[in-house]
C-alpha cells in the first residue's frame, strides 16, 4: 500500500507540464462553490459484480451560502436489495477555514460534516454514508494548487448508528471506519481559453482508502476520471474505481463506475 | 461655474483592470463574473480567460465601491492578485502625506505627495486583499502604517475607510 502511495506520488509530481484542476469526481476539494450559487447533480454508481448488475442512483443539491459555507443535500435510490426503491438520504456540510493565495499558488482547508441514513441491512465492517450506511462522519480536507500541481488530501471519521434490525445475523458489523484519500487533477483541454463556450477536458487520479481501526482491514481504490465542462456551467463526470489492494470483506463500492452530470446556477440565491 | 461643479462630480473611475487568483476553469471565472455582475454600478465586464484579468467598466456617475468588487471576487470563492484603475481627477491635491479626498473617499498615495493630479491617472489599489498576501505583507513592512495594515484611519476625527494607491 505505501508503495502505491509512494508511485502514485511521483506520477502526480512528474506531471508539472499540464494545468492543475480540482473539481474532483470521487472527493471534494477544500475549496467551495460560489456565494449564493445552486447546484443540482445527478449521479449514477454501477458494479457489474455484485454478483449481478446492481446501480444507484443520487439526485444532489448544493447550495453556496458564503464564501467559506457549503452543504449538500443527497437522496439514495438503488436495487441492491431487490427491487428499485429510495434507500435514503444524507447531508453534507463543508466549511473553509483557511485560506492563503498567492500568484501561482493556493493552500486551502477546510472541515466537513455528513448525517446520513439508510434503510439497507447491513453485513460488513465497510461503511459508505453515502446509500449503505445511517451514520456521522467528520472530517478535514486540504487542497493545495502550486503553479500547475492541484493536489488534494481528505482525512475522514465516520460513525455507524448501532442497528440491531437491520444487521444481519452472523455478519460483521460496521462501528467506526477512519477514511483517506488523495487526488489530482489536470486540464487537458482547451490550451488557451477565447471564450465561456470552450468546452474543458479534465482528467483525474484519485487514491481511496479505508481502514477500519478495530480490526485493522482496509483497502485502497486507485480511481480515474475523465471529465467535460459544458458552457462553463455544466460538468459531466465519469470514473471507475480499481481495488488495488484490500482486505475488507464484503466493502461497498467496489470495483464501480461513477457517472454524474452537474449543473451550477451561480448567483441566484437571494 | 455650476457645469464646472457638475463636471466634477462625474464619474472618478472609468475602468479597471481587475487580476483574479486561484481560477482554474472557465466555470470559476464564469462563476466571478456572474458575482461581480451582481453590482449596480458596473457596466460591463470583459473576460481575458487566459491570463485571468476581468476588464471592468462602471457606469456613469455611480458610486464605485472598490471593496465591494473585492467582496465579489471573494463571494465567487478566489481572490484578488491586483486592480488597476483608470481614475479621472479633477486638480486634485495630494497633500504632504501623500492623502486626498475624492467625494468623501479617502486616497493614500504610496508614490506621490505634495503634487496635484489631473485627467486619467492609472493606479493600482495596493491595500490587504487587493493584492497578493506576500505582496501585502512586503508592503506593510516597507509602509510601517497602521492605515495600511488596516486600510482605515481617523480622517477630520472619523474612523474612515482609507484605499492606498500607486500610481503606475
Amino acid at each position: 500500500m505505501k508503495k502505491i502511495f509512494l508511485l502514485a506520488l511521483i506520477l502526480f509530481g512528474a506531471k508539472l507540464n499540464a494545468f492543475s484542476q480540482e473539481l474532483y469526481v470521487f472527493t471534494e476539494p477544500a475549496s467551495n462553490m460560489p456565494t449564493k450559487s445552486i447546484g443540482v447533480r445527478i449521479t449514477n454508481e454501477g458494479m457489474f459484480n455484485y454478483p449481478g448488475y446492481v446501480s444507484r442512483t443520487i439526485p444532489e443539491v448544493m447550495f453556496g451560502f458564503n464564501k467559506n459555507l457549503m452543504a449538500h443535500a443527497q437522496a439514495f435510490l438503488s436495487d441492491m436489495d431487490g427491487k428499485y426503491r429510495l434507500e435514503g438520504g444524507s447531508l453534507y456540510a463543508k466549511y473553509r477555514f483557511l485560506s492563503v493565495d498567492d500568484t501561482h499558488s493556493h493552500f486551502r482547508a477546510s472541515a466537513f460534516g455528513r448525517l446520513s441514513t439508510s434503510k439497507r441491512p447491513t453485513y460488513t465492517r465497510d461503511i459508505n454514508l453515502e446509500g449503505d450506511n445511517s451514520g456521522l462522519q467528520g472530517g478535514l480536507i486540504f487542497t493545495q494548487l502550486l503553479h500547475k500541481l492541484a493536489l488534494s488530501a481528505t482525512l475522514g471519521y465516520a460513525h455507524a448508528f448501532d442497528n440491531q434490525s437491520r444487521q444481519v445475523a452472523g455478519m460483521p458489523r460496521p462501528n467506526n471506519m477512519l477514511s483517506y484519500s488523495l487526488s489530482s487533477g489536470y486540464l487537458v483541454l482547451p490550451v488557451a481559453y477565447t471564450d465561456y463556450k470552450q468546452p474543458n477536458f479534465n482528467v483525474y487520479l484519485e487514491l481511496l482508502g479505508k481502514t477500519d481501526p478495530s480490526s485493522g482491514q482496509s483497502y485502497l481504490d486507485i480511481a480515474p476520471a475523465i471529465q467535460m465542462i459544458l458552457n462553463s456551467k455544466t460538468r459531466i463526470d465519469l470514473g471507475y474505481r480499481f481495488q488495488a489492494t484490500g482486505n475488507l470483506e464484503g466493502r461497498y463500492t467496489k470495483n464501480m463506475y461513477l457517472l454524474r452530470a452537474e449543473f451550477n446556477f451561480f448567483n441566484i440565491l437571494k | 461655474m455650476l457645469f464646472f461643479a457638475a463636471q466634477v462630480s462625474a464619474q472618478k473611475i472609468t475602468s479597471a483592470d481587475l487580476q483574479v487568483n486561484g481560477l482554474t476553469c472557465s466555470m470559476c471565472s464564469n462563476a466571478t463574473q456572474k458575482s461581480l455582475e451582481t453590482l449596480g454600478f458596473i457596466s460591463s465586464v470583459k473576460p481575458d480567460l487566459n491570463r485571468n484579468i476581468f476588464v471592468l467598466t462602471f457606469k456613469k456617475d455611480a458610486d464605485i465601491n472598490l471593496d465591494l468588487i473585492r467582496k465579489k471576487v471573494q463571494d465567487a470563492g478566489f481572490s484578488l492578485g491586483g486592480l488597476t484603475a483608470n481614475f479621472n481627477f479633477n486638480q486634485l491635491k495630494i497633500d504632504d502625506k501623500g492623502q486626498a479626498v475624492v467625494d468623501g473617499n479617502v486616497y493614500r498615495f504610496i508614490n506621490a505627495k505634495n503634487k496635484t493630479l489631473n485627467g486619467t491617472v492609472k493606479a493600482s489599489v495596493v491595500d490587504k486583499n487587493f493584492i497578493s498576501g506576500t505582496e501585502f505583507k512586503k508592503q506593510a513592512a516597507t509602509a510601517n502604517s497602521d492605515a495600511y495594515t488596516s486600510g482605515t484611519g481617523i480622517v477630520n476625527g472619523k474612523k474612515t475607510r482609507i484605499y492606498h494607491l500607486s500610481i503606475s
